[in-house]
């Protein structure tokens, strides 16, 4: 029973820091724009595809990740360019923004089938399956690539927020886009920036969730709905909390498979986010200044 | 003279708000510029930013026309808004909010005025330059706007309402800033404001204006002469 319960902890641990990163490039999407961006689900996986494309190309791991990456960022400016830029010159409401994001959720998750599979795709990386023992504790190399990077990559986009120039005018622009704009600041540059830097790191979690258990075109609506469940119970606008409570809901969502069947796991995690906003709406991390949802 | 307006026509699409407003500004002139809620002030000033379009007449800054210029294009040339009650980037630190603006400003190569001089010219932000915007007084916040306004090469200040929500003694000491700051750094300034009789005080001009025409346009000396209510 302990073992199973140190297994669980540590499934719930390693999901916990991908789906954090994807909640932490979100809400700072999110933060800076005000755009609900649940098309980062659809980068999520065809960044992964790529990388696995890459590697079928005989390309090694770390060069494919860094393409997937790249290609990530590219995708993200031009959908920021070529559809948010835009609706916003429109004056498109949320809404309109949302139904938008949504549509090119669905055109990615569809090009991800065509170009590539439709079907469950597994790399050709013989490391894939190799196990490390830390102790009691058994993670696979992907398992711990996620341990490792996720986190890391996290504090980079912390450390880059608050101490570069490049963050501290994205914050900037997030804080009061009207001032942004007759400052020389130039919010949709700063946009663009926001996203590539946003859909270049969820490329990571992609490509490595991807290499441990294997991708379908469809699947990453789930882990953006936990994420974004994360990003409303962690605070609106804090990276930290959204990072955190990613960790909680997956540790809580891995351990309820000892009391209920894992069936249910995600539906304890919307029970959970229920709870949040009828107890405690500000979320986690409380902040003073955020978008509001 | 550096800013000027002749018969400006402008309003939102297409449709005319103001009409035929002219007025002229000389180096460190303050024009205090009264009205009632959308009799047109800050249709005016919108206007010379460029941030609605001028559908006739002129606006010309140091010799240059510029009506036809976009918002970038003026705001390189060095007209600073002071935006009401939203001067601030309220989650960064103050000192974040003068590099921020400062290094945009670099980057345009527009620097008259750096992080240093605002430092100089109002010692309140360097005392409190680790604070969080959002978090300082009202007063404290308007200096920031007002500091963020003059980074670069001011050319003119267009400043609206600079004294909402701020307490009698603090519009004081805003204003007695404002006035010593244009006169030194020599730059025109419009100030919108419903404190009358604090806004005459620094005031060099008095321009009212009523459902988008100006109803009077004089030097302080002529305004002091009238009852101003008369015109509202």
């Amino acid at each position: 029973m302990t073992m199973l319960l140190v297994h669980l902890l540590v499934d719930g641990i390693v999901t916990g820091c991908s789906i954090g990163l994807v909640a932490a490039t979100f809400a700072y999407f999110y933060s800076a724009t005000g755009t609900f961006h649940v098309a980062h689900a659809g980068i999520y996986t065809f960044c992964c595809y790529v990388a696995w494309y890459c590697i079928g190309l005989d390309i090694p791991f770390v060069p494919a990740l860094l393409i997937a990456m790249i290609v990530g960022a590219l995708l993200g400016m031009m959908i920021q360019g070529l559809l948010y830029a835009k609706l916003e010159r429109l004056k498109a409401t949320p809404l309109v923004m949302l139904i938008g994001s949504i549509g090119v959720l669905t055109v990615l998750q569809n090009v991800s089938a065509i170009l590539f599979s439709p079907n469950i795709i597994q790399f050709d990386l013989p490391w894939r399956t190799e196990y490390l023992e830390f102790g009691p504790i058994l993670l696979s190399i992907p398992q711990l690539l996620i341990v490792i990077l996720c986190p890391l990559l996290f504090l980079a986009l912390q450390v880059f927020s608050s101490r570069t120039a490049l963050g501290r005018q994205i914050r900037a622009v997030a804080s009061n886009p009207e001032l942004a704009q007759i400052t020389h600041l130039r919010p949709q540059r700063m946009f663009l920036y926001a996203i590539a830097i946003s859909s270049a790191l969820v490329a990571v979690p992609g490509t490595l969730v991807g290499i441990d258990q294997a991708m379908q075109p469809y699947t990453s609506l789930i882990i953006l709905l936990t994420a974004v469940v994360a990003v409303i119970a962690g605070g609106i606008g804090s990276l930290a909390g959204a990072f955190l409570m990613s960790i909680v809901l997956s540790i809580i969502q891995s351990v309820s498979v000892l009391f209920v069947s894992g069936r249910w796991s995600l539906g304890v995690v919307f029970a959970i986010f229920i709870l949040f906003i009828l107890l405690r709406p500000e979320g986690l991390v409380k902040r003073k200044f955020k978008r509001e949802l | 003279m550096p800013l000027s307006a002749t018969n400006l026509i402008a309003g939102y699409g297409g449709k005319p708000v103001l009409e035929k407003v002219s007025f002229t500004l000389d180096d460190g002139d303050i024009l205090a510029f009264f009205g009632h809620n959308g009799a047109g002030k800050s249709t005016t000033l919108k206007a010379v930013l460029g941030l609605i379009d001028t559908i006739d007449g002129e606006i010309t800054l140091n010799g240059e026309r510029i009506e036809k210029m976009s918002v970038d294009q003026r705001l390189e040339r060095g007209i600073k808004l002071l935006p009401e009650g939203r001067g601030v980037f309220p989650d960064l630190s103050v000192k974040e909010n003068i590099d921020v603006v400062d290094a945009a400003n670099r980057a345009k190569g527009s620097q008259s005025i750096s992080a240093s001089d605002v430092y100089d010219l109002l010692p309140v932000l360097a005392e409190r330059r680790s604070s969080i915007a959002g978090e300082l007084s009202g007063g404290q916040q308007q200096m920031l706007a007002l500091g963020i306004a003059l980074l670069g090469t001011p050319k003119c200040l267009l400043l609206e309402e600079p004294s909402v929500g701020l307490q009698p003694d603090l519009v004081e000491e805003l204003f007695a800033k404002i006035s010593e700051v244009c006169k030194d750094l020599r730059v025109p300034a419009i100030l919108i404001e419903h404190k009358i009789v604090s806004a005459m005080k620094i005031a060099d001009q008095v321009m009212i204006i009523n459902s988008g025409r100006l109803v009077f346009n004089g030097s302080k000396a002529e305004a002091e002469k009238i009852d101003l209510w008369d015109y509202f």
